[in-house]
């Protein structure tokens, strides 16, 4: 029953933390200053009857508590609330923008792990030589430079073989789909390409240690002692020992991605849910705003609690 | 993002100088029709519905895409669209507007003088609640009615001296899309999200909008007015202006909305056309004016207004700000406007000295530091800045700078817009808490707008300064009632003599509109609100490819 | 991104150290030292900058943009003020933000991870579930939020940050001291009546340093690349100019549309080289007080057991 215990008590604890974040966005946003309404309201002959009646229309003019309550319900019936910039329902300004930022997310992560395994292999295989002190650098180095700068020298770079912005060539018209995928997939390069060059030194730094820790086992002199090759040995043995911390950090960078992704968005004008989450809160659209932090904070607190799991499953010496 | 932006934008922007000096576009070469023109723009369409939109580019969407009563020509007189002519009863309460006969929407249903009215009573009837948007433009609008097709008759409860104004921004919707809209006490007119494609009325139909992206325009087959050259424009939206000049310089984009000061060199090397309009958007610098502030109220004082406008160096801001392409000024009403400005109202000079003189004249000593003292505090100050507003920090840095020399210190609080807002107004719509701030404005021809937003009866609506002041008042209800236009220019022309001696702001500069386009492209008509505007439909009407 | 660099998880508790060794570490291994003989140096200059800037902050000594020259090595900004004195002035507040928001942060990590790992039990359960939540909760769009909406004053910035960072500090000093409680000498000075406090500060702190010092490092480098995170979205704080600011200040006016790439390349190198060489620093100590990573039997070179730092007894 140890097992189930403890998926229990994790995924417990996982509803509650959304809860208690959920709460604390709440008050975040409603203490601050700045109203959404005194924006919405500076319209000409705007008279008190009409800042009323917006107050009423967005629910501002109960109290916080009654405000906070009428919240809770309607997200149990899977109402985020209405966006106030454009008066549509919060999840399908959310849905729109994730299924942007989604793919390009995802390739980027995939491109930092494949990156960061080779690198880390490497170093690891290279112990004690420059080559391994190389590799090691450079991934620090490319770690090191922020985020928005490094998408911006890419822009240099690679200005004229890449687009510098933008999702798809919307003057395409009518594009099959082939045209239209690879159209997508032209304009992703480089946000991708940026996501992945800062990301993958974790993963290199990551399989070097695993690795390391590994080969540095008797069982691994024996097998060498045996006649077996060294790429058998990393295959067969050394790379198990980095899956367990490789998918531990690809569940727990998932969760943090979405988020981390305001930046490349905004300097690559892509339209997805970094790019919303800024527009929210210039325009301090509360309902966007609440609606985004849950989805932000539920797929950090998902991918924690799938990083749990996988830990737990795959080392046994882990106990509850 | 400018406050046109951010507010109701019903902004007309006239060229400069009156009726004469407007840049006619000519066609050089041939006249290639067809293509579809590829448009950027750093602002974005923040609805498609028009009683929630507040972004000009949304405006200038709806332009296109609905019929509008009248719309203004090149030279900034009204021109009809869908109305072809007017008239007004003797007492100036009832207007009546002939619609052209035989329109259609774009699906095909008959566009009549009833959709006009339909839009005019709905707009009416909900202006308290989910109609406030438009409540500006049917002030004392009793109703409309549509005694056949193509007549549209409005009952106004007094003459009102800015109709066609008016009329100039309403959008005419169809009435069979929007009807069930209207009705459950019209609450659903602004959860109707209005997406595309679009029922349309006007020259193009809307086929496609990604928020944050695209928005699609196709030429409407069925429109009543002038076909256009093109088949179809694409208005393509960036975060930011870097990305916008890149794609242009990719051959991304034919035009670009407005090309920020630093990349004009850039944009003309990389081989495209860069146009300079006069704009009427104007900086200032803002002094709390509430004759019943509490603190610090040594800045109530003209004289102590008239030291610090010394102190502030404008060319230099329009030098480093601006590069330039601005003008100094200091009237409310700027010189795009035409005739409506005072152009004896003049900027004073940059004069540290006299400054100094005049502050020590008043009995400011200095103190600690070298900062002076008032009333028995330092003169320290908070100035609120918008954090979209264009070099907002540059310009301020300058103005600290030299406000040191005549030792006033100077800190900036930078909030975004409803922020600053709240922070201006705070509290409660009391305007006693706040110093000073900078901001701008974008005026509309007709100086009625700008004058009002001095007037006491705005605050807690458009005012930032708290200025109140009876005399003021008094004239600012004369010019709205004098119908002889040069009796009211003269008025117009006092009042803004007035302003420049209570100084509520310290202009600082009026900036030019700078657009772009490829060599490829001609026929844009040019304006201080860009070539895609929502002072005409003529811009993209009349814009073609070149041979 | 602020995922730290270190999984707290995945690192083993070290065996006992001596102070000294930390500084060993460094000396041995070529990358911790380049770390930190650039990160001294940053330092230094940005300590000086108000003697040693070629020229001043605001002074306008040229065109917007203007090209790099003899004079002007890294050219000019949109303000025509020198790219070189802009280095050193938003080096300085940079670094002040980085170290000031991880003190803030230090403290309290620190006391969390401290209280939490030495009286165990229900305290430790509390506070640990208090850490998961901020964990869970996506901190640079809670920045952004904070930062927009409580105004961006640079209190406000380092304020922020460092509320959000103290929890990878406050897990791996939990770690620490859990396994330090342990110790024997820890229980014989328990049974000889030695107070919490004493035997917190004599005897579980010194132990717990050379890992507190990496995360110290590890989080001031976080620190720095939030606030340029902050300062490009528009947030920082106008009246201070940051590496960040000056990173945004060009992105704003097009210096990139406009070919100025020396207002762009400088600033965001001198974070990245910030970054760089704590990171360094922080990998080395991590490396060397994980004694797992000694060995390995792959490498073309045999390895020996060779302790890193120390010897005998005291080998680490």
């Amino acid at each position: 029953m140890r097992g189930a215990d403890y998926v229990i008590k994790r995924t417990g604890f996982a509803v509650v933390t959304v809860l208690v974040a959920v709460t604390l966005n709440f008050i975040l946003f409603r203490l601050a200053p700045g109203s959404a309404v005194s924006n919405l309201s500076r319209v000409p002959h705007a008279t008190q009857e009409t800042r009323n009646a917006l107050k009423r229309q967005f629910g501002l003019d109960k109290s916080r508590g009654e405000q906070y309550v009428l919240y809770l319900r309607e997200l149990v019936h899977g109402n985020l609330g209405v966006s106030f910039q454009n008066s549509q329902p919060v999840w399908k300004n959310l849905k729109s923008d994730l299924a942007n930022t989604i793919p390009m997310v995802l390739l980027g992560t995939v491109f930092s792990i494949v990156l960061g395994t080779l690198t880390g292999v490497i170093a690891a295989w290279r112990r004690g030589t420059a080559v391994e002190h190389a590799s090691v650098t450079t991934a620090l180095a490319f770690y090191s430079m922020p985020t928005h700068w490094l998408a911006l020298m890419l822009v240099i770079l690679f200005a004229g073989w890449f687009p510098s912005g933008g999702m798809v060539d919307d003057f395409l018209i009518d594009p099959t789909w082939f045209q239209h995928v690879k159209d997508v997939l032209h304009h992703m390069t480089l946000p991708a390409l940026t996501l992945a060059l800062v990301l993958y030194g974790q993963y290199t730094l990551i399989v070097r240690s695993a690795m390391l820790e590994t080969l540095g086992e008797d069982y691994i002199l024996t097998a060498r002692a045996k006649g077996l090759r060294p790429w058998t040995i990393v295959r067969r043995h050394a790379l198990r020992n980095a899956l367990l911390p490789i998918s531990t950090l690809i569940a727990l960078s998932l969760g943090y991605i979405v988020a981390g992704a305001i930046l490349i968005e905004t300097v690559f004008s892509w339209p997805g849910i970094g790019r919303g989450v800024y527009q929210a809160v210039i325009a301090r659209d509360y309902p966007m705003l609440q609606g985004a932090f849950l989805v932000l904070t539920l797929s950090v607190v998902f991918f924690n609690l799938v990083a749990d799991l996988i830990y737990f499953k795959l080392d046994p010496r882990i106990t509850a | 993002m400018r406050r046109a932006a951010l507010a109701l934008l019903l902004v007309l922007a006239l060229l400069a100088a009156g009726c004469g000096g407007s840049k006619k576009s000519s066609s050089k070469g041939e006249v290639k029709e067809g293509g579809t023109l590829r448009l950027g723009t750093s602002s974005r369409i923040d609805s498609l519905n028009p009683f929630v939109a507040f972004n000009q580019d949304a405006y200038t969407t709806f332009m296109y895409i609905y019929p509008f009563l009248v719309q203004y020509d090149r030279n900034l007189h009204f021109a009809p669209d869908f109305a072809t002519k007017w008239e007004t009863s003797q007492d100036g309460k009832t207007w009546t507007f002939h619609t052209r006969p035989n329109a259609k929407w774009s699906d095909g249903k008959p566009l009549t003088a009833a959709d006009a009215a339909f839009t005019i009573n709905t707009d009416v009837k909900y202006q308290k609640t989910t109609a406030a948007n438009a409540a500006g433009l049917i002030a004392h609008i009793k109703n409309a009615t549509a005694p056949d097709a193509n007549t549209l008759v409005i009952h106004y409860e007094a003459p009102v001296g800015n109709v066609l104004g008016q009329m100039q921004q309403l959008a005419i919707l169809p009435k069979h899309v929007w009807e069930k809209q209207a009705a459950n006490k019209g609450k659903n007119l602004k959860s109707f999200p209005n997406a595309a494609p679009i029922v349309s009325g006007g020259a193009f139909q809307l086929t496609k909008f990604k928020k944050d992206e695209i928005a699609l325009f196709k030429r409407n087959p069925n429109f009543y007015g002038p076909k256009p050259h093109i088949e179809g424009f694409g208005l393509r939206m960036f975060s930011n202006d870097d990305a916008m000049i890149s794609a242009l310089k990719a051959h991304e984009l034919d035009a670009i909305e407005s090309v920020p000061p630093t990349a004009i060199a850039t944009v003309k090397k990389a081989g495209f056309v860069v146009t300079q309009v006069p704009a009427v958007t104007e900086n200032d610098f803002i002094f709390n004016s509430n004759p019943k502030k509490t603190a610090h109220r040594e800045l109530l004082n003209p004289k102590l207004r008239e030291a610090f406008e010394h102190a502030i160096n404008r060319e230099k801001i329009t030098h480093v700000v601006w590069l330039d392409t601005a003008k100094p000024g200091a009237s409310i009403i700027p010189p795009a406007t035409g005739s409506w400005h005072n152009a004896d109202v003049k900027p004073a000079s940059f004069d540290i000295a006299l400054a100094n003189k005049q502050l020590d004249a008043l009995g400011y000593k200095r103190g600690a530091g070298g900062i002076r003292v008032a009333d028995g505090h330092k003169m320290s100050y908070a100035v609120i800045t918008p954090n979209d507003l264009t070099g907002v920090d540059r310009t301020f840095q300058i103005i600290q700078a030299d406000f040191k020399k005549i030792g006033v210190n100077l800190t900036q609080k930078s909030l975004d817009s409803s922020a600053a807002f709240d922070a201006i107004t705070a509290p409660d719509g009391k305007y006693l808490n706040f110093d000073l701030a900078l901001w701008d404005w974008v005026p509309l021809i007709d100086p009625d707008f700008m004058l009002s937003v001095v007037t006491c009866d705005q605050y807690n609506g458009w005012s930032d300064t708290g200025y109140c002041d009876k005399a003021y008042d008094a004239m600012y209800a004369k010019q709205g009632t004098t119908l002889d236009q040069d009796e009211r220019k003269l008025i117009v022309h006092q009042m803004q003599e007035k302003l420049a001696r209570d100084r509520p702001y310290i202009f600082l500069n009026y900036e030019s509109w700078i657009s772009a386009h490829s060599k490829g492209w001609d026929g844009f008509v040019s304006s201080p609100q860009g070539p895609f505007n929502s002072l005409s439909k003529q811009s993209l009407t009349e814009v073609h490819r070149v041979s | 991104m602020s995922v730290a660099l270190q999984e707290p998880g995945l690192v083993e508790a070290p065996r006992p150290v001596r102070r000294r060794a930390v500084w060993q570490v460094v000396r041995r291994r070529p990358s911790a030292a380049i770390g930190l003989t650039v990160l001294v140096a940053i330092i230094v200059v940005a300590l000086l900058a108000p003697l040693i800037a070629p020229y001043g902050l605001h002074e306008e000594v040229g065109p917007v943009f203007g090209h790099p020259s003899w004079s002007h090595p890294l050219g000019l900004d949109d303000g025509g003020v020198d790219m070189v004195t802009l280095l050193m002035w938003g080096a300085r507040i940079s670094l002040v933000v980085g170290f000031a928001a991880t003190l803030v942060s230090m403290l309290v990590g620190g006391a969390i991870g401290v209280l939490a790992g030495y009286f165990g039990r229900w305290v430790d359960v509390v506070l640990m579930r208090i850490t998961d939540y901020f964990i869970a909760i996506p901190d640079v769009p809670l920045m952004i939020v904070v930062a927009a909406i409580w105004g961006p004053s640079l209190f406000h910035i380092i304020m922020v940050i460092g509320l959000l960072l103290w929890t990878s500090t406050a897990r791996v000093i939990r770690a620490q001291v859990k396994s330090v409680r342990e110790r024997v000498y820890v229980q014989r000075a328990r049974s000889i009546g030695a107070g919490h406090v004493r035997i917190i500060f004599r005897h579980v702190l010194p132990q717990i340093a050379p890992l507190l010092i990496a995360n110290t490092v590890l989080t001031i480098a976080v620190a720095i690349f939030d606030e340029t995170a902050l300062a490009f979205l528009g947030l920082g704080d106008p009246s201070r100019i940051s590496l960040g600011k000056v990173i945004e200040n060009a992105f704003q006016r097009t210096a990139v549309s406009s070919g100025a790439w020396w207002a762009i390349v400088p600033p965001g190198a001198l974070v990245a080289l910030l970054i760089l060489s704590c990171s360094l620093i922080a990998q080395a100590l991590e490396d060397a007080l994980n004694p797992r990573l000694r060995v390995a039997h792959l490498s073309a070179r045999r390895f020996r057991l060779r302790p890193l730092v120390g010897r005998g007894s005291e080998a680490v």
